[in-house]
This record gives structure tokens, sequence and C-alpha cells, in this order.
């Protein structure tokens, strides 16, 4: 457990807590919702940074743009009606998939992404919403798309960093448009074996504008699909396009076999998940196939 | 016979407690001096241990004791909680200086806290010398497999020197004779893997010497006689100066059935002379405690072309994992609760029990039964499809009736020569009728697939039976004392452990006593202060212990009829009592108040109305279970969802009808998750990989099917007010009835537990393969 | 060892309790008599910890005591006023929703959150709100039937 903890912070702002991290050699933990750390344990913590006094928990919208502060916690971003109205609550879905209802009410965004897990449901419907993160490090605030932040080698940075707000633009034409967040379990409640998070924008004529697609737990980290969404880009949207974006998926994928699935099946079911997922998209963008 | 408190669905007695969150578990004290045991591990599966050096561990501030296998007696025993001469093998040791599987004790410690608890057993240095494991069941008995219980001062183990635990073979007719003359013959292997209780509650133990230097064992157990005959024999001390007490327990389903903690924590008592506390963290119970005995099972039925069957040979091999504990036992039941199922005149049942370098198997919920019922009802169903007889009736034609008797089990009872099971009370027929009605069998049967759809749906259903009781073994008695104001004190060895056997046996004694509910204190399983009882297990508790109770409170009730009697100037023939007061039954009503004849006896007479009552059954009269399952299978994920589950039950009498559905509820939970998604995963060097929630996944409020739960009640000559049980038989055919399910939604057979999304879409992928390959052999 | 001062709210009682800054809620509020909260799996998956924390269910064994300082606490203690038992406690003794006891606590308190923001809640709502709670003995069928008939009592639960 925590027996070794010495202090516990309660930094009233990200540059007090970007300070407090960084003096401490290491031996620091940031405290968002706590969800994953106490999980994760830690003999060797020295301090704990409690980053939910730091005004960091909010969630605004100027025009198009819509900023989550990273203390936001996953059951404010799945009540919350700005970020229901964003993307057709693409984001809100992912939130609601995370855990139980207990840990909802503590897990935040921030906290999701900074752990990095391959699973990471916010991470995956991110990622598709062309998200960008803001970091606060020892320059400054620095903005870079979640991508980039996700990167595996990158991990090391992220101990003398802080993760302090998501911005998400929402496209300005929305017409035949739709999102889709797809998660499969073993059970209800259960990390994803595979998510699949995508978007999709038709012309009058049902050909396909632009297609986004991000799939979780195939790979270190969530990423995105840029063959299939070139692929799909001109076509008309039926079932053939469906077909050749689930073979295209499988020859992108490379997931492991673990404990929880084998890499075929997570091969298989991200082939099903990108085809339900794009279809669950043209139904929103009034497509029914 | 018209009842007033027995069939009555009465609130729990303790459920106030429960609801209010007060300090009712075994972890819900504060001691003064208070310490934390744990154990230290062994991170080999199969290892011995050529030096243990604990000095830097005792040297560290706030130990209190620290004990390698060089401080203890070896004394060699059986953890399972059973009757002695338990028929277990005597094959394990307080501490060894071998260890079996990943997890076996290497040492253990009492400290301060646990993180000094935690810091000492990492000073603890040990040096091993690894031995070749054996982790494949299919490997054990091979000539040249490592031998994991060459130890000379181990007992009863079938065949040590080839890992045979145990061995069992019995025979009723001649199967051969019975194949030959059969019409058909079927032959099937199935597997079913290592599942854990998963209780809410971890096990967890509490001892402390008394005033007078006694060892006191506060512990989350299911059997504190045994755990107390157990303990002292092992620690070396007398029965009389060890004491059991058993709180409010959060769940056991077997896995409680079982000296874990207390000895080791009873001998850290003893060392520290302070009290210790051990308590199992979530990740210790999924594989330091125990599971079920994972079995590959090949079964063979010949049947007559209308589906009379005539023969079956079963034929187990299971693993009881590195100590035999129920090791004979739970295979024998695998056997002799599931074969006589069918009145085929020709069974054979041979089953091998092997050691290897995994987590203990012991007592589960079932107890081998619902692995033998997969195999048999999933084979069943494949005979009814081939004959083309509806499954139903199928079980109404070829299924044991009233009156029948069962050879099967006079010849496996616990471990030694059974006693022969005659079935006075089957309530199968309605079970098969209320059940198949409530899911729509004969409609959802001929519902043609939605071949647009990638949902798939089926319905299936499976039958099964249990025990109440082991004949002629499990035995209890029962103590009543009277009180002021007419309640009576029950004292009972029985042990509650979340299924409400207090408040049925309350009832029990309530109703012959002929007063109210709440004038029943129940105490249970104490054994300074209650009477002797085998323990709660074998779906026992309401028919034997319950057997006891009604017997003491009859022999209660003559003696404040007598008072009574005397009261009121007349005869006890004349007299009747109910609702708390004895009344006589001609037209000039006398009456008195259970409380002033108690009054009356106390202080007039001078005279303590009390009575005791012991009582076991020479027969274990069977439940039935009927199981109708519908899923709904995703082709393209392999998903299996069960939308609905009917499960139709004979308990016998029903003695709290909402608390036995509840126990239906849970017990199919249980098979759900047994059928669909729970598994303990070991890696290649006997390592739990799922030790934890995240990926042992049990079922959630989201996940459950909707239930119906069917008690088709009949009356049991044997148990107290015509009761049978409830809380074992509904988990059993479970697994079946959703593998037959799949049959029907999608033509695929998965003989293997549990049935994983993979699994179902590796199979259709196969058989779209072999569909493709005839094709082209046709086109050819 | 350091030690630090946490303030909360238990209950309705203001409390001031020394804690070591790596002390978990769980461990805190059981060493200080609230032995209702239970310890069932200590990675926030079970719910048996469950409390509400300025009335929202979370996992006490994932949260830092000091990340509840100035909240207010709600334990299974809490529920009851004397002999009074909540609609709640009284609907699942009422149908059999209580076996062993030990998942009861948390789930109590879990539908009691769900309550109070959605006095007529759906029986899919209701199993949402109790999916973190995981019960080993019940199958869930009463819990749930308990919570929608604590419901359908109405504006008496709302306390």
């Amino acid at each position: 457990m925590f027996d070794h903890v010495e202090a516990y912070y309660r930094p009233e702002s990200a540059a007090e807590a970007l300070r407090l991290l960084q003096r401490s050699n290491g031996r620091a933990r940031i405290v968002a919702g706590g969800t994953d750390l106490v999980v994760d344990g830690g003999r060797s913590v020295r301090a704990l940074i409690d980053l939910s006094h730091a005004g960091l928990s909010y969630i605004r919208r100027r025009e198009r743009v819509c900023l989550i502060g990273a203390t936001t916690k996953l059951a404010e971003l799945e009540e919350s009606t700005v970020i229901r109205a964003l993307a057709g609550g693409l984001l809100a879905r992912a939130a609601a998939t995370c855990g139980s209802v207990q840990i909802r009410n503590m897990a935040t965004i921030g906290g999701n992404l900074a752990h990095g897990s391959p699973a990471a449901d916010l991470a995956t419907a991110l990622l598709v919403l062309d998200a960008d993160v803001v970091v606060l490090e020892g320059k400054g605030r620095h903005k870079q798309p979640v991508a980039g932040y996700l990167e595996p080698h990158l991990q090391n940075g992220r101990k003398s960093s802080v993760l302090i707000e998501i911005a998400v633009t929402e496209l300005p034409h929305t017409a035949r448009s739709g999102w889709s967040f797809q998660k499969f379990g073993r059970t209800e409640v259960d990390i994803a074996l595979v998510s699949a998070a995508a978007g999709l924008q038709l012309d009058a004529r049902g050909r396909v504008k632009w297609a986004r697609l991000a799939l979780g737990s195939v790979a270190p980290t969530p990423v995105r699909i840029p063959r299939v969404e070139q692929l799909m880009a001109g076509e008309p949207f039926d079932h053939t396009l469906l077909a050749r974006a689930g073979e295209q998926v499988i020859r992108e994928v490379q997931p492991i076999t673990d404990a929880r699935a084998s890499s075929d099946f997570r091969r298989e079911l991200a082939r099903v998940l990108t085809g339900r997922a794009f279809e669950e998209c043209a139904a929103q963008a009034g497509c029914d196939l | 016979m018209k009842t007033s408190v027995v069939g009555r669905n009465l609130r729990k007695v303790d459920g106030v407690k429960l609801v209010t969150g007060a300090p009712a578990f075994t972890d819900d004290i504060h001691l003064p001096g208070m310490l934390i045991g744990k154990i230290l591990p062994s991170p080999h599966a199969h290892a011995r241990i050529l030096r243990i050096d604990a000095g830097k561990a005792k040297a560290l501030p706030g130990v209190h004791a620290v004990l390698t296998y060089e401080d203890v007696p070896r004394v060699p025993h059986t953890t399972a909680g059973q009757a002695w001469p338990e028929p277990s093998p005597y094959d394990t040791y307080l501490l060894d200086s071998k260890v079996r599987f990943v997890g076996d004790r290497v040492a253990a410690v009492a400290a301060e806290s646990r993180a000094i608890a935690e810091h000492a057993l990492r000073l603890i240095q040990v040096e091993y010398e690894l031995l070749p494991p054996v982790l494949d069941m299919e490997q054990a008995m091979a000539d040249g497999a490592p031998v994991i219980h060459d130890e000379p001062d181990s007992r009863n183990i079938y065949d040590p020197k080839h890992n045979v635990a145990a061995h069992i073979l019995r025979e009723i007719g001649n199967v051969d004779e019975g194949f030959r003359e059969a019409d058909f013959v079927f032959e099937r292997e199935y597997r079913t893997q290592r599942q854990q209780h998963a209780m809410m509650e971890p096990h967890v133990t509490i001892c402390w010497l008394d005033a007078d230097g006694r060892l006191v064992i506060r512990s989350s157990t299911q059997v504190p006689y045994h755990c107390r005959r157990q303990v002292a024999m092992i620690l070396g001390i007398p029965v009389a100066r060890v004491h059991v007490i058993k709180p409010r327990i959060g769940g056991g389903f077997g896995g409680k059935q079982e000296m874990l903690l207390e000895d080791i924590c009873g001998a850290l008592a003893l060392a520290a002379r302070r009290p210790v506390k051990m308590e199992y963290t979530r990740e210790e119970e999924f594989h330091m405690a125990r599971c079920r005995h994972p079995q590959i099972l090949r079964l063979k039925m010949g049947v007559k072309r209308d589906g009379a069957v005539v023969a079956t040979h079963l034929k187990v091999l299971a693993t009881t994992g590195a100590y035999g504990s129920h090791a004979s036992t739970v295979q024998g039941n695998t056997g002799s609760k599931v074969l006589p199922l069918y009145r085929a005149p020709h069974l054979r049942f041979e089953c091998d029990v092997v050691y290897t370098n995994t987590p203990v198997a012991g007592a589960f919920r079932g107890y081998g039964c619902p692995q033998g019922f997969f195999a048999q009802e999933s084979l069943v169903d494949e005979i009814a499809q081939k004959l083309g007889i509806d499954p139903v009736d199928f079980h109404r034609k070829n299924a044991i009736r009233q009156g029948d008797v069962d050879k099967l089990s006079a010849q496996l009872g616990e471990g030694k020569e059974g006693l022969p099971r005659v079935i006075r009370s089957c309530g199968l027929p309605e079970c098969l009728t209320r059940g198949a009605a409530a899911i729509e069998w004969d409609r959802k049967r001929h519902t043609l697939p939605d071949r647009a759809s990638a949902i798939k749906r089926g319905v299936g259903m499976a039958c099964a039976m249990q025990g109440s009781g082991i004949a002629g073994i499990d035995w209890a008695s029962a103590f009543l004392k009277m009180n002021e104001d007419g309640s009576f004190c029950l004292q009972v060895g029985a042990s509650d452990v979340g299924a409400g056997a207090d408040t049925v046996l309350a009832q029990i004694a309530a109703e012959t006593l002929g007063v109210t509910l709440d004038k029943i204190v129940i105490t249970s399983g104490d054994t300074d202060f209650t009477p002797f009882d085998t323990g709660a297990y074998a779906s026992s508790t309401t028919i034997i212990t319950g057997g006891a109770v009604k017997k003491a409170a009859e022999k209660v009730r003559a003696q404040v009829l007598g008072l009574a009697a005397k009261m009121l100037e007349t005869t006890v023939e004349n007299l009747a009592c109910g609702s708390n007061e004895l009344f006589s039954k001609g037209p000039a009503r006398k009456a008195v108040s259970i409380a002033d004849v108690a009054m009356q006896a106390l202080y007039r007479e001078k005279l303590q109305i009390m009575d005791a009552a012991s009582h076991f059954n020479t027969d274990s009269p069977p439940p039935f279970a009927a199981t109708f399952a519908e899923v709904a299978v995703d082709i393209q994920t392999g998903k299996v969802r069960v939308e609905q589950l009917v499960t139709a039950v004979d308990p016998g009498t029903a003695i709290n009808p909402m608390q036995a559905e509840g126990q239906v509820e849970g017990a199919v939970t249980q098979g759900l998750g047994f059928a669909l998604t729970e598994e303990v995963l070991l890696d290649g060097k006997g390592r739990p990989v799922n030790p934890n929630f995240l990926d042992y996944k049990i079922f959630s409020a989201k996940d459950m099917p909707r239930l119906t739960t069917i008690l088709a009640e009949t009356e049991e000559p044997l148990g107290p007010y015509g009761a049978k049980s409830v809380s074992e038989v509904p988990i059993n055919a479970v697994a079946p009835a959703i593998a037959n399910a799949i049959f029907h939604a999608v033509g695929i057979r998965i003989r293997k537990l549990p049935i994983r999304p993979e699994d179902v879409l590796r199979a259709l992928y196969e058989r779209r393969q072999e569909q493709r390959e005839e094709e082209m052999l046709v086109t050819k | 060892m350091k030690r630090m001062l946490l303030s909360v709210m238990v209950n309705g009682v203001a409390r001031q309790w020394t804690i070591a800054p790596g002390d978990l809620l769980l461990d805190v509020l059981r060493r200080e008599g609230c032995f209702g909260v239970k310890r069932g799996c200590e990675t926030g998956e079970c719910g048996a910890c469950t409390v509400l924390l300025n009335g929202r269910a979370v996992n006490s064994c994932l949260l830092f005591a000091a990340q509840a300082e100035g909240c207010d606490i709600l334990t299974i203690e809490g529920l009851a006023r004397g002999e009074e038992l909540h609609p709640l406690q009284e609907a699942f003794l009422d149908h059999g929703a209580v076996q062993c006891g030990f998942c009861s606590p948390g789930m109590i308190l879990a539908a009691k959150a769900l309550l109070d923001r959605q006095p007529d809640p759906t029986e899919e709502q209701v199993r949402e709100a109790l999916a973190g709670n995981y019960c080993r003995c019940t199958g869930y069928r009463k819990p749930v039937e308990a919570v929608l008939a604590a419901a359908r009592r109405g504006r008496e639960v709302r306390r």
C-alpha cells in the first residue's frame, strides 16, 4: 500500500502542482481520481499531489471549441449537456462505458489519458475527435494532438508534466454526420477487449465525405486507422464498402494475445466493431443499410 | 399440514443487523494489541526449501512472531472440513520444507501492522531447490512424472508415486452388456474449469488466548467443530483448550468448508502471545484458498430407439491441485449424484483424482455435480436430438421417479460404502411442466431463426438432482431452553453462511413450539455454547439440523404442555398450542399464555424447561431441478447473452419460500459464471494470471438474464415439515441448459467450459470450413 | 510516520481524525468504527466498500482518506434514524434481498444515491446503479425488486 507517503499536497494551481512534481525526484504521484493510482500501488511513493483543488474541473464551450479540465470526472462528462451535444454525444457515451457508477464518480478524463492504458476508452474517443491536450511542463503550456501525447516513448516525459486540459473542436458542418462508440467486454462491466470509435459524414448522394476510425486494445495505445479512413473517402456507403473496410482493419492491426483474448479474436472483433460503428454513424447520418 | 410459521416469507432473524451494517462479521472487532498475520507464499510451483533464514524478519521492529517449518510440529492432516475420520488424504502440514504450488505456505509472520508484516515477509531469505512441476493433469500419472507427495508420513493417498490422490471404481449391473443391448451408443468428452467461490467476504480468522489461556478462534467458517478438532490436533493442544466462534459469514459456498487460516493463525497467536488477525486479500483468495475441481469427463451412454437409457459409463480425470482436500468425495458425487438421474440398469463410474502443482481444489456448491451434469445433460440433449425426441419428453420418460431406489449411492458414500437411496419425494415431473410453460418451450423450440439478424435465439434445458445431507454421516444437535417471557434460546452448532439457516431453524422451532418467530433467540456456531453439528455443507442444515431442532422442540413442547395442563387443570391431550398461547380444545376455552407458563416454571415450579436432541438420516433425499435457458447468440462476435433463465426446483417443503428463491437465484448466478465467464488461469509456471475481479469475471446486476424461480414443493417424509434442501441443486443444470440452448440457436455443441465468445466464434468458423469442404467434395 | 489531520463530516457529525497521508479511506473508516464499510477486493471492483461522498457513490478502497477532506460522507451506519430504518433497508428485508449481508451496505447506499437523484428509475437504471456492487448470494433479482419497491414508496425515500 502507500505506507511511506510523507506528504499530501493540495496545490491550488497547476503551476504549483508542477513545481511539487518536479521537486520530488520521481517520488511523487498525481492524484486526480485515484482509481488507477491506488490499484497500481506504490511502496516507493513519498508524496501525493491532489489535483482536485487546482481549478481543473470544468467543461466550457467557446463557439466550436469544447474545453475540458483534466480533473473533470467521467460522471460529469456523462451528465453534461455540453458533452452530450458534442459530436453526437460520443465522449459522453465512451465515459458511460467505463467501469461502474462508483468508478465514474471518481475517475477523471486526465487520469484516463495519463494512465496510458491501451484500452483507455476516452483516449479512443478523443483520438477520433482529433482532440488536443494541453500539458504544463517546465517550459510552460504545450498543446499537442492527443495522438502525440499517447505515444509510448513519451511515457517518461509524463512524469514531469501535468496534463491540464483537453480541447475538442466541433466540426463546422454536421449535416449527415454521425458518431459511434462500440466496446466489447466479457461482461457488462469490463475493460475493453476491443473498442472502436468512429465518425462519418455522407454527402447528399450517400457517398462518404470523410470517415474516421480509432481502435482501442489492438495496439500499445489506442490508434487511428488512416488507411481505412482513406479507403472509405469518396466511396458510396454500402455493405461492400464496410466489408472492404473490415478487411483493411484486419490487415492494419497487430493485437496481442493475453489472458483476456487471443490476437485472432481481437482482430476479428476489430473488424466487426468497425462495421457496427460505421453502421451506427450512418444511421445517425440518415442512411440505413 | 397447515403451518403458521413454516412456509411463510418471514424476514431474516439477523436481517436488521445486516442492513444497518452492525459489527457482526469476523473482522468487525478491534482487539487491544491485535497483530496482523501474513503468509509468505511460494513463488514456485514445486520446490524444496533448502535453507530458510528468518533472522532479519524477526529482528524487524514490530514483528512479534515468525514461523517456518522448523518452528512448528509436523502433523499430517487434511484441511477438508469433514467428519472424522476424514476421507481425504492426510497430506498437508502446518508448514513444510517442500512447496507444492505457487502460493503454498513458506512461512508466516505476525506484526503490528500490515505494512510491517509485508516488510517482514520480504526479509525472510529462502533458498529453493526448484523441482520440475506437473501442471497438466493429463501428465500427472505418467511414468517418470515428478512425484508431488514423496514424503513418507502422509497417509490415505491412493498411489502417491503416480500422483493419484484418490481412485474410484463402482459399477451396478454390467455396462458392457448394457451397451450391447443398446440400439445406439454415444460417447463424448467434456472439460470443466477451475472456478472460484469469490464470496464477497474473504477468508478471515482472528485468534487469541483468553483469560484462561485457551485458544479462541473467531473465524468465518462453515465448520466450527471440524475446525476445532483439526486445530487442536495440528497444534497439539487438547480440544478442551480450543474455543471456536463463528460470527456472521459473508458467503461460503464450500470455500469455507475448510480449515484454511485457523491453524496458522492459532500458531502465530500462541507464538506471539497476542491476538492475531489473518485475512486473505482478494488476490490471495484466488489462488491460496480453494476452487472447484477441474475435470475431464468421458461419457458413454447407450440408449434404445425409444430413448430409454440402458447403460451409462462415466470416466473422470480430475485434479485436486497440490493437496487432496475433498479429492475422493467431490468426485464421488460426480458419479453418485449424477448417473442415477436416469433409470439405467447398468451404471459404471470410474475416476482418478490426481495431484498437480496447482491451486488446491475443495468443496464448491454442487460438489462435483456441476461438472457431471454438464457432461450428462449435454450428451442427453445430443441423444434426444439424434433420436428426434423432445428433450423435455426424454427427461419425463427416463428420469428417476418417486419410489425408485438409487443403488449407486449404496456404493459411493463419503469415501466408503454408503447407503441406498429411496426416492420418497420427487417433484421433477412438475418442475418439467411448470418450467417448460414458463419459458414457452414449445413455441420457442419451433420458432425459426431470424435469417437477417446476426443474433440467433435458442432455448435449451437440463435437469439435475443433489442430496440433502450425507446419509449416515452428517448429524446435528440442538438445545432449547425457555425464558421468562415465553421466548426460547435455541442453540445449534450449525453455521449460517448467509443462506438464512438461522431463520429457517428458528421457524422450525417456532412452528413446533406454537410460538411466533420473535420468540426464538437463536445462537449458532460456538463450540463452547452450542451443541455439535458437522457443519454447513452437503445441503444439510435445513434437513439435519432442522430435524434436531424439531425433535428438541417437540420434547420441550411436551414439558410446556405438561405444565400448562397442570395450570389449566386439564389433560395434555386436551391442549393445543399456537400464537404464543396454550389453549384447551373443547367448547369451554381455557388458555394460558406461554409467558405465564414460563414464569410458573421458573419461579414456582423451580424448573428450567429445556431439552436437547440429535438427529441424522440414513438416507439423503434428493432435491430436483429443471433449468430452462433462452440464449441470444451474436454470430459475429460469439457473445452469448442469456435472455431468460427459468429454474423449477423441488426443495421438499420450503420452510421460507422467499429465502429458498434467493438460494435458487444465487446458485444460478454462479452457474452462469461457470457456464460462460469464470476461470482461474495459470501461466506456464503455475502462477495465477487473473487473481482479481478485473479478469476473473463474475456476473453483475447488468449481466443477469430475466430470472424465473418456481418452487414445485413436495413433502419429504425424512425432512422436518417435509423439507429437503435447495442451496446446491439449482447450480447443477445451468451450464448444460445454456450449452443446449446454444445448440438450438446455432447448431454447434461446445463441450468445454467456460463457453467464451471466442470459443463460440471459433466453433462457428470451423463448422463453416467443414461445410465448405463438404460442398467442395459434393461439387467435385 | 508522518501524520495529518482530516476534517470530514461523517453521517452528519463533524469528525477530526489523525491519519497518515497515504491512508486509504476504507481503512480509516473501519479503524474509526464504521464496520459497515466492507473490505472485499481493494481494487474498486466489488463495491462492498461503497460510501456516499457528497451524495455520490464511491469506492472507499480507492480513495485516499485525504481526498475526502471537507466532504460529507455517508456510511450505512448513518442511514437509519435510531430504530427507524430507511425505506431502502425495510425494502431489502421485506423482499428477501439480504442473504449473507456482506454486500448489502454498499448496495443500499448505491441505491440511495440513485433514488436521491432519480426517484422514479427504470429497472435498467437500477441495474446500472448497482452494476458496481457484486453479490454472490442473491443473483441481484430481489435487491433490484427491493430498490424499485422503495422507489415506489415515493417522496418518503428522499431524505
